[in-house]
């Protein structure tokens, strides 16, 4: 005969009403532990999606995720003729929030592909295509929620979703969305009309107060579009990265790169690293501490219910005793009830966790070796909560039956 | 074990409680022995000793002093057990109470089956045997009804079921029936008295209860700790 099976059988409703409420409560640590590593995929997904082998940024910064960076369009030439270098690619990044026609705000981060070098095929396209002309395409990640063939205006100019991503955030949980570098940079300068001649005028007011203001041809030019001035260039980008051609050897270029005094050079890894150690260390000690309490508070949680469990049998515990009941009976009956408590309340957090987390903003990633930690810490707290009535348990007195 | 066996058999029984001037002699020298299907009752005012006694048959508090033979074996020699109490519990003693204390998360059959079960019989035998003994009792169609759901002398007879069905040397019954009215506590006893007979089970009945005293063999009056084996059962 199983005691704990009918102890419990003969209280469902209240054991259950428990067990659900320690549910949510584990929910909540299963929650947190995916959102961490939630928040770890979000931020890597980016570089890791771009895939490249070495990030040139700005000299002695840690762009361009964990930090602003800015280096001249003319880097990408630079880096062209390195030996061992077979693609390079510029980066830009920058983030957007507009409001819907429905007035549904719209946030993302617009990020820029080297057309024509770079048209997106190596992003993990679900629906649709990569980008196909030098303007007015984007692809943008589903959790945008924004259907193929989508239009919206962005600046001056319309653009229109030409192909859906999947899982690709930037390191702040933002969808990315990816436009040509041209597209992306036009999008990021863009300013008003009156914004523009305010600058020019101001720019040829310089020129004028300058030496070279006495050729009036240069005050003339000085107050036109930036674009044909040749001297002003163009707009700067944030990184550079590079792929190296098969063979070759990493920390060769690497060592090459790094003889030039403007930049900074770093790995993949070190990317991750820097994104890691930067921008999710403090969420993720944050969320470290808060599980932790959690996993604390439903230890204490269990203790007490545990605890209660016994000290509401403890006649029945007492007499159990005077029949003659061999002490580990009752010893496993408090702790088949610990455990069966922790396994339903376990199984309850892993259905919520799996219809709830879908519905989070963020992303919630759960593996199974997640499911397995948390059963581990389950099983943990529920020996340990067994503790506390099992010293009950030994506690209680056959005599106090005989004494009615 | 014949029926010239005692089913319990006490030799100098003594239990004291405190030291020195707080010393208090709860028992002294108490010896009897009680034979198989022997119905003895147990008399004596508050605070005369009658709970240590019980105790100490009981295999919950030692005495200081004295030997105790339960079903024919030694289980306190000199004071100090010799055997496994929860073992000699399981197997050879029986209780009663003055409440019925079934246990309320189980059901009228599962109380009784329960002390088979904690021994080791087999569910299948454990029922069968739990059946029979509650038919006996006239509670067979209460099997599957919780404690709450049954009458306090229903409840009272399937106490005396689960305290017999492991067919124990000795069932040590308390205030069996002050609970109970005048009609059903004469008939808790008569049933009493007639499983124990047909089990071979020695009786003792601690009671207040005069009335029913012609339904028992023999009379124990115990008084300051002194224990009176030759109480005439008229009394």
């Amino acid at each position: 005969m199983i005691l704990s099976i009918r102890d419990i059988r003969h209280d469902y409703g209240r054991f259950l009403l428990t067990a659900a409420g320690l549910g949510l409560l584990l929910t909540v640590v299963l929650a947190m532990t995916g959102i961490y590593n939630g928040i770890i995929k979000d931020a890597t997904a980016l570089p890791d999606a771009l895939g490249a082998d070495l990030w040139i940024v700005q000299r002695d910064t840690r762009g361009p995720f964990a930090e602003l960076s800015r280096v001249p369009r003319g880097l990408e030439e630079r880096a062209r003729a390195v030996p061992g270098v077979a693609k390079v690619r510029s980066y830009v990044s920058h983030t957007i929030q507009r409001e819907l026609p429905n007035g549904k705000p719209l946030r993302f981060t617009a990020v820029g592909l080297s057309w024509p070098d770079d048209l997106g095929e190596g992003l993990p396209l679900v629906e649709g295509r990569p980008l196909a002309q030098p303007h007015f395409e984007f692809l943008v990640d589903r959790s945008l929620g924004l259907p193929l063939g989508a239009r919206i205006r962005l600046g001056r100019d319309e653009y229109t979703v030409v192909g859906i991503t999947d899982g690709l955030l930037a390191s702040g949980g933002d969808p990315a969305a990816f436009f040509t570098m041209a597209d992306a940079q036009k999008i990021q300068n863009d300013v008003s009309n009156e914004a523009l001649r305010l600058d020019r005028e101001a720019r040829a007011a310089r020129v004028q107060a300058s030496a070279v203001g006495r050729d009036p041809e240069m005050v003339r030019f000085s107050g036109k579009s930036s674009q044909l001035i040749p001297a002003l260039g163009p707009a700067p980008v944030s990184a550079v990265m590079l792929n190296l051609a098969p063979g070759a050897r990493l920390d060769m270029v690497r060592a090459r790169l790094e003889t030039w005094k403007d930049i900074t050079v770093y790995s993949q890894a070190e990317e991750h690293d820097l994104i890691l150690g930067g921008v999710v260390e403090k969420t993720r000690r944050q969320i470290g501490l808060f599980r932790a309490l959690l996993v604390v508070i439903s230890a204490i949680l269990m203790g007490l219910i545990i605890y209660t469990m016994t000290v509401d049998k403890i006649h029945s515990i007492a007499l159990l005793k005077l029949l003659g009941a061999p002490i580990k009976v009752i010893l496993g009956m408090i702790l088949e009830e610990a455990l069966l408590l922790g396994g339903i309340a376990y199984l309850l957090a892993l259905i919520i966790g799996n219809y709830a987390f879908e519905m989070f903003p963020r992303r919630v990633v759960v593996e199974n070796e997640h499911r397995l930690a948390l059963l581990g810490i389950v099983a943990a707290i529920s020996f340990a909560a067994s503790v506390f009535g099992m010293k009950k348990a030994l506690a209680a007195d056959p005599n106090e039956v005989l004494a009615g | 074990m014949n029926s010239k066996t005692p089913a319990v058999s006490a030799t100098s029984l003594s239990r004291h409680y405190g030291e020195g001037n707080t010393l208090v002699l709860a028992l002294k020298e108490a010896s009897f022995e009680i034979f198989p299907g022997e119905v003895v009752a147990l008399l004596g005012p508050s605070g005369s000793g009658k709970s240590t006694l019980l105790t100490i048959l009981g295999l919950i508090n030692p005495p200081n002093t004295g030997t105790l033979r339960i079903g024919g074996e030694d289980v306190i020699r000199d004071g100090a057990a010799v055997r496994d109490a929860n073992l000699i519990r399981r197997r050879r003693l029986g209780f009663v109470f003055q409440r019925s204390n079934l246990i309320p998360f189980l059901t009228a059959e599962e109380n009784v089956r329960l002390v088979l079960e904690l021994d080791g019989v087999s569910r299948r035998e454990a029922t069968r045997r739990s059946r029979e003994i509650m038919a006996t009792l006239g509670v067979a169609d209460r099997g599957d009804h919780m404690p709450t759901q049954l009458s306090g002398g229903q409840q009272q007879r399937v106490a005396i079921a689960r305290a017999l069905v492991h067919n124990p040397s000795l069932l040590l019954a308390d205030e069996p029936t002050a609970s109970l009215d005048k009609e059903l506590g004469r008939r808790v006893m008569e049933l009493l008295r007639e499983a124990a007979s047909e089990r071979g089970a020695a009786v003792l009945i601690v009671t207040h209860d005069h009335r029913a005293l012609d339904l028992v063999h023999r009379v124990f009056e115990i008084e300051d700790g002194i224990l009176s084996t030759d109480v005439p059962a008229a009394t």
